[in-house]
């Protein structure tokens, strides 16, 4: 007999369960009535088969909205019955944060795309059933082919949510499954009320407390979802043998995964780089190098679908780079979530056991798709007529070349972990991770650049090269100069690879400039202004921008905090090494105590803590002077961390940075001090004292007052019946403070004597009172200043000069984006009203 | 010959040479005694902390010197020196890779550590049952 247990809360659970398989077995729906009625020669069939998959569609749209308000209410109201819930949440979540607690778990970021899936199905469906409707039944149109797809990845999606266990094999992972059929032999399950023990979850993991978690992974993941669309196209322009109709319908839509996809990115970037505390915005690591190349792909993809648009090259490069894209989301997913990034991630991604599953969707459509590809390459139009090496269709086709050889690269070294399982290799990655990849991509960014700036400049088919160099000259002109104030006012001396990686950082401020330049110029001369036309200028202004922002942020990064305490030298890494060049980049900082660093005078002030918040905040404060010691300026920061969360030992820090226009001071915390860790080998020492006396210590003096009867303070409860007296002291530093202290003593029940001391943190000071000497009128104080400064923080602090400008180049693409989606989107109405194209 | 094919013969050769470059930068995981054979040369070394010897990180005394014990693969136990301060939880960590160089004083001097600890992201069960035990 299954055994009963109290207070669980079943309900919700198996309405999410049901949920999860209603929306599962409606995708499968979907799919098949999809591809039935993209199949179908008939008309009257192909209708009805359609009608059925937006039926099944929507039953699934229904089912994954559902899935998230069920799981909204069980983190609501706190059911730690279920494994998510009390792995993810806790009471004192504030509720801001309960939403990413959604998304903190695997099944909960399967089941974000999901949504936006279900979102972007149903806006495809809508957009192409009425394009489709103008074509008057003359073919399949595009809503059957490209939704069949859509449903597929939902049934794939909805399938990681499933929590069956099939022929052995355990399928998917369910939100909703229940702590006790999580850890079946805990022993806590053997008591029917074990949800009377289970009274908090282990909550959110620090990391992810903040608000860039809050809109980050939405954002990301809109993008990632996003990608399919464009894959969606071109694998239906291959099955249905219309290969060149789908570009119109799918550029607005390559347009909008490239924007979110890189706001989600730099999101990511951003987010990143105010909490974690690598000291940066970018470190190559393997979760954010998945984010990126797919990017890559879509932004090189949506260039050589453009080519073709105006000239009939490069189609072929088009289905490639478009169904590689989405082939590279599936290979990052299964990258950082399978656990194979083990030992070389800081992302602590672990298996769910899904891998197999991961692994096996990632094939299906790469090999579908692929096969597709291959079978009909040949009667993919291509132009017979090779293009001049004087043309735009060329050089842009080679900018798309740099943007996969780059992609390449990334993907190489980031799949080291998999060419090691693949062929039982121990290869490691590089000891210089950020270098490694820096060094190539350098290049990449220079040759994009440059690109960015000149290929506008040149013709479709044919270019008169004297009206190019007409054109260009001024542009060119105000670039050199710009680049060469920087070069010249900058003072970039980035020496930390060599003279070869400084000349290249060099070469990328010019070629960056000139991009921004360039565009700008041709916004004006050659788009008179025109802002409807102007979205690929902008966009371009915002990328020189971007690559400027990193160049300039990342070779000038200046660590302030320098140990000069330290008692190792500089000899202590190996020559040469990154880290012989920055070896002493903590600083210790007793409270009070000012230090200088850089241009400022550093003083930590004390930590503070509220109440419904985790974090400990620490507050310091930065002076800056100039050379005759006036104050130019002051303000105080305050970085926090977690300290000791969920149990661990240690801390997790929160970087609090101060922005300039021109560069950010940033700092954060790498150890505090912990009281249990000291050893004290002070000792007390004796003093007999009578109002009036005074007694001194290294730092200080103190006088008896007087001595007080019926002491208050918050330490001590008095009780009917205590005799209690406390030494009221005045304390006076060295640098002229004051304190005062109340130590107390009492006797309870005419019997028992108690001390209550008392302390004086910033001066280290304890002070008991020990006794009454009634014969001497007298009382016994025992005193001691600890040899240990008993507050203390280890923080590192960096400036990043014109980080601004990374951000607002981002911004500028963004809006460049727009501008260019809304262009395609009316370019697409247009000529459906016209019956052309689609 | 084509263009294409000149453009796409030069995009290989220069795919393939860079790829080449790039693997020469891989390091290799190794055990303190094979890392000791290449002193000044940094390699990943995978161990576990060795909890019965001093850990040492006295921010007081100098901010950016933590020492501790870690026992790799082989079983070798020997020193490391970490430039900078003791990370989150590291008495926790299962497993350890560090990223350094033996030295000639047969310590290993590293800098990098990345820590494996499941406890954080997926609750093993004795850790689970002592959050709750801790709670009762």
């Amino acid at each position: 007999m299954e055994k009963q247990y109290i207070g669980e809360h079943l309900f919700p659970g198996q309405l999410g369960h049901f949920l999860v398989i209603l929306a599962f077995v409606a995708s499968i729906v979907a799919t098949i009535a999809y591809i039935t009625a993209t199949v179908s020669k008939e008309p009257s069939d192909r209708s009805s088969w359609r009608r059925l998959g937006r039926g099944a569609f929507f039953v699934q749209f229904g089912a994954v909205f559902s899935i998230f308000i069920v799981l909204i209410w069980i983190i609501f109201h706190h059911y730690f019955e279920y494994q998510y819930v009390w792995e993810y949440t806790n009471r004192d979540l504030q509720t801001k944060f309960l939403l990413s607690s959604i998304w903190n778990g695997q099944e909960g970021s399967f089941l974000l795309w999901s949504m936006w899936d279900c979102v972007l199905g149903a806006v495809l469906m809508f957009t192409s059933a009425k394009a489709d409707r103008k074509l008057a039944g003359a073919t399949s149109g595009w809503e059957a082919p490209v939704m069949t797809v859509m449903s597929f990845a939902q049934f794939c999606l909805a399938s990681m949510l499933l929590g069956i266990y099939l022929f052995g094999y355990k399928v998917g992972s369910s939100p909703f499954i229940l702590f006790r059929q999580a850890n079946p032999t805990m022993p806590v399950f053997q008591n029917a009320n074990y949800l009377s023990f289970i009274t908090d979850g282990r909550g959110l993991n620090p990391l992810l407390q903040n608000y860039w978690m809050t809109i980050h992974p939405p954002v990301l993941f809109c993008g990632f979802a996003s990608t399919i669309v464009p894959f969606a196209y071109a694998f239906a322009g291959l099955w249905t043998k219309r290969f060149t109709e789908w570009i119109r319908p799918a550029l607005p839509w390559a347009l909008f995964s490239g924007m979110v996809l890189g706001t989600g990115v730099m999101m990511g970037a951003a987010w990143a780089y105010e909490t974690l505390s690598f000291g940066g915005f970018w470190a190559w690591d393997p979760v954010e190098n998945a984010a990126l190349v797919p990017w890559l792909l879509m932004i090189a993809g949506i260039h050589t679908l453009i080519v073709f648009k105006h000239t009939g090259h490069s189609l072929r490069s088009t289905f490639f780079f478009f169904i590689s894209s989405f082939i590279l989301v599936l290979y990052a997913t299964f990258l950082t979530r399978s656990g194979i990034l083990g030992s070389t991630s800081v992302h602590a991604f672990t298996d769910l056991g899904m891998s197999g599953q991961l692994l096996a969707f990632m094939f299906v459509f790469m090999i579908v798709a692929f096969f597709l590809y291959i079978r009909y390459f040949k009667r993919i139009p291509e132009v017979k007529k090779e293009e001049g090496i004087d043309t735009r269709e060329f050089w842009m086709f080679i900018g798309a070349l740099v943007l996969l050889l780059s992609t390449i690269f990334v993907v190489f070294s980031t799949s080291i972990p998999v060419w090691n399982k693949l062929f039982n290799l121990n290869m490691a990655p590089a000891v210089d991770q950020k270098f490694h990849y820096n060094k190539v991509q350098v290049f990449v960014a220079i040759l994009l650049a440059l690109g960015t700036a000149l290929i506008q400049y040149l013709k479709y088919r044919k270019t008169n090269a004297k009206l190019v160099w007409k054109k260009v000259w001024k542009p060119t002109v105000v670039a050199l100069v710009i680049g060469t104030l920087i070069a010249v006012f900058g003072n970039i001396n980035f020496w930390d690879h060599g003279i070869g990686f400084l000349i290249a950082i060099y070469i990328l401020i010019y070629a960056s400039v000139y991009a921004v330049v360039a565009n700008a110029f041709y916004l004006i001369t050659e788009l008179k202004g025109n802002m409807k036309k102007a979205g690929a200028s902008i966009a371009h202004v915002g990328f020189g921008l971007m690559l400027l922002g990193i160049v300039i942020s990342t070779s000038k990064r200046t660590a302030i905090s320098h140990d000069t305490m330290g008692l190792i030298g500089n000899n202590y890494f190996p020559a040469g090494s990154a880290e012989a060049e920055h070896p002493e980049e903590n600083v210790y900082l007793p409270r009070n105590i000012p230090m200088a660093m850089g241009n400022y005078t550093v003083t930590y002030l004390g930590d503070s803590t509220a109440a419904k918040d985790p974090k400990t905040y620490y507050k310091v404060n930065y002076a800056e002077k100039d050379k005759q010691g006036r104050k130019v300026d002051e303000f105080t920061m305050t970085p926090d961390a977690f300290v000791n969360p969920q149990g661990q030992e240690g801390l997790i820090a929160n970087p609090d940075s101060k922005h300039y226009w021109n560069r950010d001071v940033f700092t954060y915390v790498t150890s505090v001090f912990d009281p249990s860790k000291m050893k004290d080998t002070a000792e007390y020492k004796t003093y007999q004292l009578q109002p009036g006396d005074t007694v001194f210590f290294s730092d200080g003096y103190m006088r008896l007052k007087s001595i007080v009867s019926n002491p208050q303070s918050p330490k001590y409860k008095p009780e009917p019946g205590d005799l209690a007296v406390g030494a009221d002291l005045v304390i006076h530093d060295n640098r002229g403070k004051e304190f005062s202290s109340m130590p107390i003593y009492y006797l309870r029940d005419s019997l028992y004597q108690y001390a209550i001391a008392d302390t004086i943190p910033n001066l280290a000071l304890y002070i008991r009172f020990d006794k009454i000497l009634p014969a001497q009128k007298k009382i016994e104080l025992q005193v001691k200043q600890s040899d240990v400064v008993n507050d203390y923080i280890v923080m590192k602090a960096y400036v990043f000069p014109f980080i601004n400008i990374l951000w607002l180049g981002t911004f500028i693409m963004i809006i460049g984006f727009l501008i260019s989606i809304r262009k395609r989107i009316l370019q697409q109405r247009r000529a459906v009203q016209h019956g052309i194209g689609s | 010959m084509k263009k294409s094919n000149i453009v796409l013969l030069v995009v290989i050769a220069v795919a393939i040479g860079v790829i080449i470059s790039l693997v020469g930068d891989f390091s290799s995981y190794e055990t303190f005694a094979t890392a000791a054979k290449k002193p000044n040369r940094e390699f990943h070394v995978i161990g576990k902390l060795e909890k019965s010897k001093q850990m040492v990180y006295q921010p007081q005394k100098n901010a950016n010197f933590f020492s501790f014990y870690v026992k790799d693969k082989s079983g070798a136990v020997r020193q490391v020196v970490f430039n900078g301060s003791e990370p989150t939880d590291f008495e926790k960590s299962e497993q350890i890779v560090l990223t350094g160089s033996m030295g000639s004083d047969d310590v290993f001097h590293c800098s990098q550590i990345l820590m494996k600890c499941p406890s954080k992201y997926k609750p093993d069960q004795v850790a689970m049952s002592k959050e709750i035990q801790a709670q009762m």
